[in-house]
């Protein structure tokens, strides 16, 4: 197999642009991910993914530089992925979370990537989750992923973090109301953010009203509430310290594993899907042109699984495993 | 296929305190379509060149109004020659005068904007330049 990425050497001996480029690559050039993915997964070394979350402007940066700050002076190597939205209209994005995060600049133990969520929905890019691989391949230990600000429950950091820190902050305490269906169920640790400010109190009583109310499914513990100051620094230790407490215990549980293996199979199950996609594209000719066959169902007033039998009749599909990464047309 | 969103990243060096103009450009670039990682306010070319190796953006865009444009976008445009960007737009705005722009351009700076100049036009020199350097 020939390989369409000429910077693979560049990569594995440590150069941080062939990282980089190799990212945008996995962005930017869907037909070359199956080259990628082939190459990564076999080199990856177990970095733990830390989902960041919350509601817009809590501070998810601060605290996510911070907490690099600090695992970096214990010598550790950090990557960070800042997800900001992309305009559904322009399709243009202002991604402003290095701003927050001076204090890493310049850190050969930091690799910071900002990422417009473009399609995807769920707080993060479709990406990410390549991303995050991407930085666990060159090195790095530990991967903090801040989501978009998201006030509603946006799901998408659970299918690709092990852990996931739901950020809040005084004064938030009615965006308790619209999370409380969601993500709170799920966050293994809630930080409450800018406790220098006031209302800290009503929050965490708001919280613990919501856990007594027992918001969550009976399997899974409630999570450790932790505050913070993160423009300050303060907290922060308390923070690691907790993070690092439950990694050991989801490592130790086979949790760790087991998050690693829905990860797979989800990709498992979306490659398939690709793959089929493709192959019917290829033997259906123009009948896959589905705009058209949207407009004639429309006119006949007929419905999609009445094409798709139709279809069935006229085209069969092959399944081969030959030439992975080209092509393939009968 | 479609063009690929083109990523810029907008930076500030130097002491003077202000992002206003650098901020009303990110914005427009985000409207036009692309992909803008703001650094902020007071960036050493260091940081700035650190920050677009780790985005792998196309262009660089930076804000001077300190007047001491000439060592920072030559400063810059080096690491760049350095850390393997050599083939990304490196750009700007501020007030500089002709004959230091016609010295920029001379050693490999693509153009520069002053405050006469309207954000479209900025737009479409960024397009431009994109559209003719695929990489
Ligand atoms: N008072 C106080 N302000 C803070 C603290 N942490 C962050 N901030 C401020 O809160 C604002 C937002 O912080 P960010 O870290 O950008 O918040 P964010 O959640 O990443 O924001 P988005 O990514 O835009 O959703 C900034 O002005 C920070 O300086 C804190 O502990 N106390
Ligand atoms: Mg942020």
């Amino acid at each position: 197999m020939k390989s369409k990425i000429e910077f693979w050497d560049d990569f594995f001996k440590g150069s941080r642009l062939a990282c980089a480029r190799l990212i945008t690559k996995v962005e930017n050039a869907p037909a070359l991910v199956p080259e990628i993915r082939d190459r990564i997964i076999p080199c990856l070394r177990g970095a733990v993914r830390i989902g960041i979350t919350g509601p817009p402007g809590v501070g998810k940066s601060t605290v996510t530089a911070s907490l690099a700050g600090l695992a970096v002076k214990a010598g550790r190597k950090i990557g960070i992925i800042a997800v900001d939205p992309s305009s559904p209209f322009t399709g243009g994005a202002f991604l402003g979370d290095r701003v927050r995060m001076q204090n890493l600049i310049g850190n050969p133990n930091v690799f910071i990537r900002s990422q417009a969520s473009r399609e995807g929905h769920g707080g993060l890019s479709p990406t990410t989750p390549y991303v995050a691989d991407i930085l666990d391949a060159f090195g790095f230990e530990r991967i903090l992923i801040e989501t978009v600000g998201v006030g509603q429950a946006e799901l998408d950091v659970l299918g690709c973090a092990d852990l996931v820190v739901l950020v809040l902050q005084p004064g938030t305490g009615d965006v308790i109301q619209a999370l409380k269906a969601g993500i709170i169920e799920v966050a293994d640790l809630i930080l409450v953010n800018k406790a220098d400010m006031p209302g800290l109190e009503s929050l965490l009583d708001a919280l613990k009203f919501l856990f007594d109310m027992n918001a969550r499914p009976k399997a899974k513990p409630i999570p450790p509430i932790l505050t913070a100051s993160a423009l300050n620094d303060q907290g922060i230790d308390e923070l690691q310290a907790e993070l690092e407490k439950l990694i050991e215990g989801q490592a130790s549980s086979g949790f760790l594993k087991q998050k690693k293996l829905a990860r797979l199979e989800g990709e498992i199950k979306a490659a398939i899907q690709n793959e089929i996609w493709e192959k019917f594209r290829a033997a259906a000719g123009p009948e896959a042109d589905i705009a058209e066959a949207a407009k004639r169902l429309d006119d006949d007033g007929r419905s999609p699984y009445d094409y798709i039998r139709d279809l069935g009749r006229r085209v069969s599909l092959k399944f081969t495993t030959e030439n992975p990464h080209g092509e393939h047309r009968p | 296929m479609a063009d690929p969103i083109i990523k810029v990243i907008i930076a500030k060096p130097g002491l003077d305190g202000h992002d206003r103009g650098a901020k009303v450009v990110a914005r427009a670039l985000v409207e036009a379509g692309m992909e803008v990682v703001y650094l902020g306010l007071r960036q050493t070319p260091e940081a700035i060149v650190h920050a677009a190796v780790e985005e792998d953006v196309d262009v660089i865009g930076l804000s001077i109004l300190s007047g001491a444009h000439m060592t920072h976008f030559r400063k810059v445009k080096e690491l760049m020659d350095k850390e393997g960007l050599g083939d990304r737009l490196l750009t700007g705005g501020g007030i500089i005068p002709t004959k230091d722009q016609a010295k920029l351009a001379e050693a490999g700076i693509g153009r520069l904007f002053g405050p006469g100049d309207d954000l479209q036009t900025i737009i479409d020199y960024i397009r431009d330049w994109h559209r003719s350097h695929p990489r």
